[in-house]
């Protein structure tokens, strides 16, 4: 059980307060309601972009990482799709630097054109470091505008193209700042041995006088339903073939998500789930083999992805799939099958809960879908799961028309 | 009205509360370390072999690190995950130069059904062909993988001259290895330094005493006591190397020198040293290269510690055009800690930064558990990390510029670049 307190300050700031006495440190975890699917279309990889930004000086603070270098701490955040998450770690007794420094930059940024101009290379960096020097690297820039029709899911944080990044102005910048970073936007979420009367006396102080702001309607282009399987091969100069099976599920916030996680548990999570023993162990068709889902917020996509063995064809895998996937969908699976994955699941999450920057990103995540005690129902969503829900929704999701396979062909290889 | 400009006051860290492990012997040389402190169900086990990649030959060390799981003459390797997985046990096998570690994270009540499930694994290894086949296959598709990586390329390329002076640390994977595998060979590795070479565990979890008595009693009867040997000496081969990958994007860089690890007198300071060149977000490389210039994602230097020596090194990747303005950046960050005094502000914010992270190391049984063996590998104990701070506390601009000119002298480092 995770114990939390929630407060909310009269410019909308949500705030949720985690009391650890074990610790000497605090986490300040800020989520901001914003991701990758709201750019429009033209300007892709901003929210990402932006997040660089963030460390680039505040309003009235130059330079963000000294201060809380100095206090002790570090910092960090990411973006996905969905979301963009930062967080700072330091000594609990200078709780107040993290504040200073967090309150400030959603109050204001700087704006340097310097700050821009760099980081727009270093995100250029990252780019090619991350998705083109790597081999298989740019597979999700093509995966996701074969599965996804419509919604912004179809472009990846980093961006569509480097060139959307290299274009970004100062104009660009500061729009989409006053449009998505205010208290009404942003979950807040502190954790560490406080009582609750010092965190609302700290967090009034450093974030009640923010200007509330508008938090911003989210109006997404919804998918359409998937009605045709779908198929790409790019050739790339990698040392083996590799195969992605992506099939449409439900949104986090559907009941069935819970279930489809376990689908693919089932499928290919670990050495003893189905694909790995049958077309790995077994038929030693593929090299690695596993199953997985995206967790996106809105409709996600549950992958199975692998590489073949050398003389192995895309023909022999897919009809060795399907097979795994056939006997999924017309059998239930066993109790003791589903006991498995369960434990697997309730472990996991064991292990999260230990860190306190954890339970803090994850607090925060959860009061976004709705409540934050939803980080303390999970396990219950888990346990109620039954073979009979988990046959339904293979039938429902492991179709080829709400299929789309991305394969990429080995050229020149380096044998 | 609140002044924002103004940095809240700060309070410096004099003192950290370390948590001891317990210690009990198993055999004479073989130890287990012991962190009960543990306030929610997670509990994690891990075994240290004297198996790593130094002791064998083409491959031989890694191949039956990854075939500890490859079924004996009673199971099958999937029905050894299946009874893991019924346990909820995750297992994770890990090889180093000296060592080689597998360890396992799961619920206090599984660790001793999910140990011995591991130990009858690990001690039975039947090396069937079709596994070996398996995973020298696989093992093989990921070195080409690798090949395709500039990291890699000048990873390895660093190796082979940071360790000149040494064949058993210099060798390096080639196809070779993949082609000349014999399960003989295999089996012998095995026996020599798995069934005979466990020499430490490490318990964390809330478990009873009972439980530990019971996993020394079961491990007691395994082990045999080791006297482990490393080489000293090693020296590495000044000057730079260029590895050509045609169509990179990114050129990789590595470059660095032997050096020393906690047992040498200027260790700690030169942690310092190190931090301020490279290993913060705020360093000089950092400032330098990436905020400033925007060469790169991200660049960064360190200290890697083994049992007779350390290496020092800095390791980056960057836009190709911007390898040779990148190695004189470098250059002259180093050059300017070898004359130019650090300022007090620099060097305080540095010394406050140190202080958090080893507060934060000691933060939670899992974290505090790894301090100590990290001090413990070199006969040390949370002593180490007490001189540690009343080291910090004393630490000059004088003697961060003596060091960098002690240990930081440009003709000395090897330079090695691919891309």
């Amino acid at each position: 059980m995770i114990e939390f307190e929630r407060f909310k300050l009269k410019n909308g700031l949500t705030v949720l307060f985690h009391k650890d006495v074990t610790t000497p440190m605090v986490v300040i975890n800020t989520l901001y309601d914003v991701g990758a699917r709201d750019e429009s279309e033209d300007k892709t990889g901003f929210a990402h972009l932006f997040e660089h930004l963030m460390f680039g000086g505040s309003i009235n603070i130059p330079d963000f990482d000294a201060p809380l270098q100095n206090a002790g701490g570090e910092s960090n955040a990411f973006t996905s799709n969905d979301i963009t998450n930062y967080y700072d770690v330091l000594p609990a007794h200078n709780i107040e630097t993290g504040l200073w420094l967090e309150s400030d930059r959603m109050l204001s940024l700087a704006f340097t054109e310097k700050s821009l101009e760099v980081q727009r290379n270093v995100v250029i960096e990252e780019f090619k470091q991350r998705y083109l020097n790597q081999p298989y690297g740019d597979v999700w820039l093509e995966l996701r505008p074969l599965a996804y029709e419509k919604h912004p899911y179809k472009w990846a944080t980093i961006g569509k193209e480097i060139s959307h990044i290299e274009n970004a102005t100062m104009e660009d910048v500061k729009a989409f700042f006053h449009k998505h970073y205010n208290p009404s936007n942003a979950i807040l979420c502190i954790a560490g041995n406080f009582e609750l009367e010092e965190i609302k006396r700290l967090v009034e102080k450093w974030y009640g006088d923010i200007p509330a702001g508008i938090k911003p309607a989210r109006i997404l282009d919804k998918e359409p339903k998937q009605k045709e399987f779908r198929e790409q091969i790019i050739e790339r100069s990698v040392p083996s073939d590799a195969f992605y099976y992506a099939f449409k599920m439900p949104e986090r916030r559907d009941p069935a998500y819970y279930i489809v996680d376990i689908l693919s548990d089932a499928l290919g999570r670990e050495k003893s789930s189905r694909l790995y023993v049958s077309i790995k162990k077994e038929k030693q068709i593929a090299s690695s083999i596993s199953a997985y889902i995206t967790g996106s917020l809105d409709d996600g996509l549950l992958i199975i992805s692998g590489k073949l063995n050398p003389g192995k064809t895309f023909e022999e895998l897919d009809e060795a799939l399907w097979e795994v996937i056939d006997e999924m969908k017309k059998t239930t699976i066993s109790k003791e099958e589903l006991d498995r994955l369960l434990i697997k699941i309730r472990t996991e999450k064991e292990f999260q809960e230990e860190g306190l920057l954890n339970r803090a990103m994850n607090l925060c995540t959860f009061e976004l879908l709705g409540d934050a005690n939803g980080i303390n129902e999970e396990r219950e969503i888990y346990q109620s799961i039954t073979p009979k829900h988990i046959h339904h929704y293979a039938n429902e999701i492991l179709k080829q028309t709400n299929c789309s396979l991305l394969k990429v062909k080995a050229i020149n290889n380096a044998e | 009205m609140l002044n924002r400009s103004q940095q809240p006051e700060l309070q410096a860290i004099h003192k950290i509360d370390f948590v001891k492990p317990q210690q009990f012997d198993i055999t004479s040389t073989v130890k287990l370390y012991f962190m009960k402190e543990v306030a929610n169900d997670t509990a994690r086990f891990d075994l240290y072999f004297d198996a790593g990649t130094v002791k064998g030959e083409k491959g031989i060390p890694s191949f039956v690190n990854s075939l500890l799981l490859s079924g004996t003459q009673d199971k099958s390797s999937t029905l050894i995950h299946e009874q893991i997985d019924a346990l909820g046990g995750f297992m994770e096998s890990g090889i180093s130069f000296e060592s080689a570690v597998t360890s396992m994270f799961c619920l206090r009540e599984n660790v001793l059904p999910l140990m011995h499930i591991l130990i009858d694994a690990i001690q039975n290894v039947a090396f069937f062909e079709r596994e070996i086949d398996e995973l020298v296959q696989d093992k093989k598709q990921g070195y080409l993988m690798n090949l395709e990586k500039v990291s890699f390329l000048a990873q390895r390329g660093f190796q082979q001259r940071l360790f000149h002076t040494s064949e058993n640390y210099s060798k390096v994977a080639n196809l070779d290895y993949y082609e000349t595998v014999s399960s003989s060979k295999l089996k012998s590795f095995y026996r020599e330094n798995y069934l005979e070479g466990l020499f430490k565990v490490v318990v964390v979890g809330n478990l009873e005493q009972d439980a530990i008595d019971e996993i020394i009693d079961t491990i007691g009867k395994w082990s045999k006591p080791t006297t482990r040997e490393f080489e000293t000496n090693i020296q590495n081969l000044p000057g730079n190397t260029h590895i050509e990958k045609e169509g990179a994007v990114q050129t990789a860089i590595r470059l660095g020198k032997i050096l020393f690890n906690k047992t040498h007198e200027d260790y700690n300071d030169f942690v310092v040293l190190n931090t301020v060149l490279g290993d913060y977000f705020g360093s000089r490389l950092m400032s330098n290269i990436r905020e400033d210039k925007g060469y790169t994602y991200g660049i960064g230097s360190m200290l890697s510690e083994y049992n007779k020596f350390g290496y020092f090194m800095i390791a980056t990747e960057v836009a190709s055009a911007f390898k040779d303005a990148t190695l004189k950046e470098i250059k002259f960050e180093i050059e300017k800690l070898q004359t130019e005094l650090i300022s007090e502000d620099e060097l305080a914010l540095v010394k406050n930064y140190l202080l958090g992270q080893l507060l934060k190391s000691a933060d939670g049984p899992y974290s505090m558990m790894d301090l100590y063996s990290s001090a413990q590998i070199h006969g040390f104990d949370f002593e180490f990390y007490n001189k540690c701070i009343e080291d910090l506390h004393k630490i000059t601009p004088e003697r961060i510029k003596e060091l960098a000119i002690k240990y930081l002298n440009w003709d000395e480092m090897t330079i090695v670049t691919a891309g």
